[in-house]
């Protein structure tokens, strides 16, 4: 069976590329067939990507405080492009200052994401989640 | 021993040239050349008089069998080719650049399902070819099989050529059986990957072996004793190996504008990269071309007068002079496409036009770089392809080969935007020429077998224009 393909990106104008690169490095040797798109990486750039790839999930990093506001309606668009079951997940810095990160992810979910991370997660949980979602979305 | 003689023709939509070249050791020399109208009933009998004439007046004693002939074709609208792709960003975008590098035009482009008017229109515009393209190698399947569904009823005489995704690949050969279909490795194999040499391979065969009998050609195959190039593409093939063999020439970027269309090849490093420099979209290839079906002077005026209408008032205006003049100009010119200006007005027009047309087309060609603020500082965001490091700049066609100054060719450089963080990334102040000789295509022809000396021989038979001196 083929490698699960999964988007990966830093939305908006956030140009920390860093921690996308051990993204990168860390799911494809977790098996996925990662499509890195970089920093600063627009909602249609993610979805014209998943569309051509047949993607399973987006992964939307966010790293500078801007993540509610370039992440909205992702949801919305995902759906009118045709992506009704891909997998939504973002992680980061998702907004600025000292908001709980319960908040956080009420908000992110409410806009349509499936999971939501905080800076702190510990990759190998992702890995397990990702692949449970996917397979739970095969069904 | 004997210096070796070589014929090359073109046969273009108005004009067949042919020039006889002779091989002495490494070198191609221009011995003489000829030109005539096209006679567009009979394409072979314009071309056998090309040939007949050539021969007669420059090749001495030599046998005319002995002279082996290469020749190209651009007549009767060129290589059509209708794109179909997935999303219009990427594979479309992608499957453009295949269609344009292989010496087609675009005649129409297809993003996601197509529907079922879109295939009367594919009906209706009779393309060459159907490149279908969409997904990445093991990406999307579902829209690339509806679409192979929707093409196999397609009552079409068009070859139809798939570089999509290469997973469905058998399936889409099985859908389509029946049809005349060719396959090719996918032009995105990946998001961000751009693969169009093996798509550009397939195009120039199925040129060759089915297309050619269709624009009444075979008779050509048959004297000349070889296959056609599509002119476009010999002018691609003649700019790589330009870039590839002459020293200084690595950097550069040829223009040929015609009654028709403005062709626009560029060689050069698409992304130079830098730490505030980022790169969004495709990174493209190094050898581009494109093609403006907007932007001619004869058949397309009308079009360019719409879609460069700010660009010519402007000059208009900045000149103290009205539009409507201008406007029967192009309409009077686009009903009589042989039409020469003897008079100023009508040659200052013209020169007006062509402005438009090399300044559109190097814009449309070239990317752009914009300034943007971001929390961490001020960045450049670069999209498309990067001209600046363009060192020289070549004009060719009918207009632009007659030019004796360079100022109409630096109209492609750096023309201003209302947007004081946007800039076009086009040719900064590079060195300028014309292909006085009109010797790029007959080169062109010969550049596949004689690579080195081809280039050499078209280096040295362009004019350097410099600047008019006020």
């Amino acid at each position: 069976m083929d490698a699960p393909r999964i988007i990966l990106g830093v939305i908006g104008a956030d140009c920390h590329s860093v921690g996308n690169k051990i993204l990168d490095a860390y799911f494809t040797e977790a098996g996925f067939h990662v499509v890195n798109l970089g920093v600063m990486v627009s909602q249609d750039e993610f979805l014209d990507a998943a569309v051509e790839s047949d993607a399973a999930a987006i992964l939307v990093s966010s790293l500078y405080g801007h993540g509610l506001i370039d992440c909205e309606g992702l949801r919305q668009k995902a759906v009118e492009r045709g992506l009704d079951r891909i997998l939504l997940y973002v992680g980061g810095n998702l907004v600025v200052g000292k908001t709980p990160y319960e908040e956080v992810e009420r908000k992110f979910k409410a806009m349509g994401f499936d999971r939501v991370f905080s800076p702190r997660v510990d990759l190998a949980d992702v890995v397990k989640m990702l692949r449970a979602d996917i397979e739970a979305r095969k069904g | 021993m004997d210096a070796k003689l070589l014929l090359s023709v073109d046969i273009g939509s108005t004009y067949t040239k042919g020039g006889l070249f002779r091989l002495e050791g490494a070198e191609l020399r221009l011995v003489g050349r000829e030109v005539i109208p096209t006679t567009v009933d009979d394409l072979g009998r314009g071309f056998t008089r090309v040939r007949e004439a050539v021969l007669s007046r420059h090749a001495g004693a030599a046998a005319a069998s002995a002279v082996p002939v290469y020749w190209s074709s651009s007549a009767r609208g060129g290589l059509k080719i209708a794109a179909v792709g997935l999303t219009p960003d990427l594979t479309l975008s992608v499957a453009r650049m295949a269609a344009t590098s292989a010496g087609g035009k675009v005649i129409r482009a297809y993003s996601y399902e197509l529907a079922p008017e879109d295939l009367a229109d594919l009906r209706d515009i009779a393309p060459d070819i159907i490149l279908f393209t969409g997904g990445t190698d093991g990406g999307n399947s579902r829209v690339v099989l509806h679409n192979a569904a929707q093409l196999a009823g397609l009552e079409t005489p068009a070859v139809i050529l798939y570089a999509g995704n290469r997973k469905v690949r058998d399936q889409v050969a099985a859908i389509l059986r029946g049809r005349d279909v060719a396959l090719a490795g996918n032009v995105m194999p990946e998001v961000g990957t751009i693969d169009i040499e093996p798509a550009r391979d397939v195009i120039r065969r199925v040129f060759l072996e089915r297309i050619v009998d269709g624009k009444g050609l075979s008779s050509v195959v048959t004297e000349a004793g070889r296959e056609p190039l599509p002119t476009p593409l010999a002018v691609f093939e003649l700019a790589r190996t330009i870039a590839e063999s002459v020293p200084g020439w690595e950097d550069f970027a040829l223009i040929d504008m015609g009654g028709a269309t403005t062709d626009f090849y560029s060689h050069t490093r698409s992304f130079h990269g830098g730490d505030a420099i980022i790169l969004r979209g495709l990174v493209e290839p190094t050898l581009k071309r494109t093609v403006e079906g907007d932007l001619g002077l004869r058949v397309s005026a009308e079009a360019l007068f719409r879609s460069e209408a700010a660009f010519l008032e402007g000059r208009l205006r900045a000149a103290g002079a009205d539009t409507a003049p201008l406007k029967s100009y192009v309409e009077e010119v686009s009903r009589r496409t042989d039409f020469l200006p003897a008079d100023p007005a009508g040659q200052s027009f013209d020169r007006l036009l062509a402005s438009a047309c090399v300044r559109a087309a190097s814009i449309r060609h070239a990317g752009v770089i914009q300034r943007v603020f971001t929390p961490q500082g001020g960045f450049e965001v670069q999209r498309g392809k990067d001209l600046r490091q363009v060192r020289r700049l070549v004009g060719s066609g009918g207009f632009l080969a007659g030019e004796t100054v360079a100022d109409l060719l630096l109209e492609a450089c750096a023309p201003g935007t209302d947007d004081p963080d946007l800039r076009h990334l086009t040719p900064v102040s590079p060195a300028c020429y014309a292909d006085a000789e009109y010797l790029i295509p007959l080169l062109g022809n010969l550049a596949a077998d004689f690579p080195g000396a081809a280039a050499r021989a078209a280096v040295a038979g362009l004019k350097p224009l410099t600047p008019r001196t006020n």
